[in-house]
């Protein structure tokens, strides 16, 4: 036996090394997908089935996948996006290659007028009986064809604030401008909704859509705040860890930060709703219009979408839903007081807010957030 | 010509996974950054509107120049705390001590980056370590809170990070030095000093130039440090590019990425002049 390799064999080794492994990864690749196609062509409602969905982590638990799996013979493939926009892009750059996107209000219609998604019978999803009326009535989720979104829950971005630090209790967004709360606030980083935010706090009519006064406004508040700002996050467990240990007393979030901060061994800390309105979301799912799956959505979401692990979502992530069975089970198992405090039984608070949507300019609205939040 | 062109065969498959992961993503974003976004498309529309927007908006014209600011401080304190090592490693540590002793500098590495620098949150932040010490032994009575969340805590942590990468770089070039020159030159009348300047600095400048390249090109693009440790006030340029992507404003963020790396082209042709290759690998 040869003790060392030439330079030709090991070039030669290497290159078929490299084809065997392309092979091995085309000839997995086929197989799986030649099952998910004979499947889909044979249409059962058990048949195995991968369903690859855009969503964000608080839109299932791990072991609903893997009952809904074993259900109904559909693995459901969660990657997660980090806001609206990155969902929108992957979905229109990718094609089929995801079948569910989860998004918020406004940004519903932005996908079906750009030919991304699809409307879809309600009716035909029988979990929807559950839900409250209001969900099942949004307009801007109504087309002729159908309902664009099937809904799953609600927050708004209030004013969390630890009443030890913060006195009296905020009631306008103008506290962010208080001297005293200087590098004591902390907010996601998500510059769009913080625009918002501040267009909120100089009267725009819609934030989403300010016009250029309005931005220029919008940005005036925002340098005004930014003194305020200790850092702007990636996360809400950011938000939640500052509160926690002290190093902010104010935090820009959604519902339930205060039953977080108290998890995590924090302070009190209460909700403030600035008397200017906030913003807020609803999400839910959406059907893919390139999805090579399309007839097993109904047959998913009506799974995923049970009243127990809606429930159970809830206690995971404390945040109102709007399946209505699902807060009745919460109230026979006590959790009434939380869901309530959470706004759970007033989704119709949820359309109250102003919701979140894509900017009519995004490119002005990132321009005046970067010249606020530069150096 | 056979033999000629057999001897870059090997080359081939690094060739290749250069052309296609580096040079086809580049010529990408060189295009991009002269076209424009409406709507969230890119619309392939030739303008220099991207450039313009930047020199013309001081905000980032000012970023630019605070990140070079505080990529030179970093890179400056860094060499400072690293050299003095590098030194005393090459030159009064014995051999099986000093492998030892490298092990243990190249040890964060094993460690993911993300978690290096979260890590600095639990020593800074007002319930971190430094401020439960201070305070357990009397020297204050508050915790300090401009420990964290701004341009100094940038700097700290940047130097803990570059440090290895400047260490090594030092330790490599100090190792082939001839020491003996120092005592001739001492012996000649040179005081320490003067040795040091005149005889050592020079030798080794190709590593300190080396090093140099190695902490401040990598800082210059930082981001994710400023924004874990630096709140609002240690913002660089690499966050606002950040938020252009986010927004998918895909054409300004690659036309402000495109500038960070022309002046990183621009001072690695300075710097070469500089960097005498044949002395750095000793020939």
């Amino acid at each position: 036996m040869k003790a060392s390799l030439t330079r030709r064999e090991a070039v030669r080794a290497g290159a078929l090394g490299v084809a065997g492994l392309y092979v091995a990864g085309c000839g997995s690749s086929s197989s799986s997908s030649s099952a998910t196609s004979s499947s889909s062509s044979q249409g059962a409602s058990t048949s195995p089935v991968t369903l690859n969905w855009e969503t964000w982590n608080d839109h299932y638990l791990p072991a609903q996948l893997a009952a809904v799996q074993k259900q109904t013979g559909i693995e459901a493939r969660p990657s997660l996006e980090s806001d609206d926009s990155d969902g929108y892009l992957k979905v229109k750059q990718t094609g089929g290659q995801y079948d569910i996107v989860s998004t918020d209000a406004l940004w519903a219609p932005k996908y079906f007028h750009d030919g991304l998604t699809e409307a879809f019978d309600m009716s035909s999803i029988p979990v929807s009986s559950q839900l409250y009326s209001v969900a099942k009535q949004v307009p801007f989720w109504t087309v002729s064809g159908g309902y664009l979104v099937y809904p799953n829950g609600w927050s708004s971005v209030n004013i969390y604030y630890n009443p030890k630090f913060v006195n009296p209790a905020p009631t306008s967004w103008e506290v962010l401008t208080e001297p005293k709360y200087a590098g004591k606030v902390v907010a996601e980083n998500q510059p769009t909704d913080l625009m918002a935010m501040a267009g909120l706090a100089t009267g725009a009519k819609q934030p989403y859509q300010m016009s250029t006064s309005e931005i220029s406004r919008a940005q005036q508040f925002l340098k005004s705040a930014k003194p305020a700002f200790l850092k702007l996050v990636s996360q809400n467990s950011d938000s939640v860890r500052a509160l926690a240990d002290g190093s902010a007393w104010m935090a820009l979030e959604n519902l339930g930060t205060d039953y977080r901060v108290k998890a995590a061994g924090g302070p009190v800390v209460k909700i403030a709703v600035p008397k200017e309105g906030v913003v807020g979301w609803i999400d839910g799912e959406q059907l893919v219009k390139a999805s090579s799956h399309k007839n097993r959505f109904d047959q998913f979401v009506n799974a995923m979408e049970q009243a127990p692990w809606v429930a159970q979502n809830f206690i995971a992530n404390g945040r109102p839903l709007f399946n209505e069975k699902a807060y009745k089970i919460l109230v026979n198992q006590g959790q009434q007081e939380r869901a309530d405090l959470l706004y759970y039984n007033q989704p119709e608070k949820a359309l109250e807010m102003t919701l979140k949507g894509p900017s009519g300019n995004v490119q002005a609205y990132i321009d005046a957030f970067n010249q606020v939040f530069g150096a | 010509m056979r033999s000629r062109l057999s001897q870059y065969v090997g080359f081939a498959p690094a060739a290749v996974l250069f052309g296609v992961f580096f040079l086809a993503p580049l010529a990408l974003i060189v295009a991009y950054s002269f076209w424009e976004v409406i709507n969230y498309n890119v619309v392939h529309h030739w303008t220099l509107d991207n450039y313009r927007y930047f020199f013309s908006t001081p905000t980032y014209v000012t970023t630019l120049w605070d990140t070079i600011w505080v990529a030179a401080v970093a890179t400056f304190l860094t060499l400072l705390a690293a050299f003095p090592l590098a030194y005393w490693l090459a030159r009064y540590v014995r051999p099986s001590v000093r492998r030892l002793l490298l092990l243990l500098i190249i040890l964060p590495f094993w460690t993911s980056y993300l978690l290096r620098v979260t890590s600095w949150t639990t020593i800074l932040g007002e319930k971190g370590v430094l401020n439960r010490f201070l305070e357990a032994i009397g020297v204050i009575h508050q915790p300090l809170s401009f420990l964290l969340y701004n341009r100094p805590a940038v700097i700290l942590v940047l130097v803990y990070l570059y440090f290895p990468f400047a260490a090594l770089t030092l330790y490599a070039t100090l190792e082939r030095f001839d020491w003996m020159q120092l005592r001739a030159a001492m012996d000649l009348g040179a005081p320490p000093r003067t040795a040091m300047t005149r005889v050592l600095l020079p030798q080794i400048r190709p590593g300190i130039t080396t090093a140099v390249i190695f902490v401040f090109i990598p800082v210059l693009g930082e981001y994710l440090t400023p924004q874990l440790v630096g709140g609002t006030r240690g913002v660089m340029i690499g966050n606002l590019i950040v938020n252009f992507f986010q927004g998918a404003e895909y054409t300004r963020g690659a036309a402000v990425s495109l500038l960070i790396a022309a002046l990183i082209v621009i001072m690695l042709i300075l710097f070469r002049k500089q960097l005498d290759v044949a002395e750095a690998y000793g020939r």
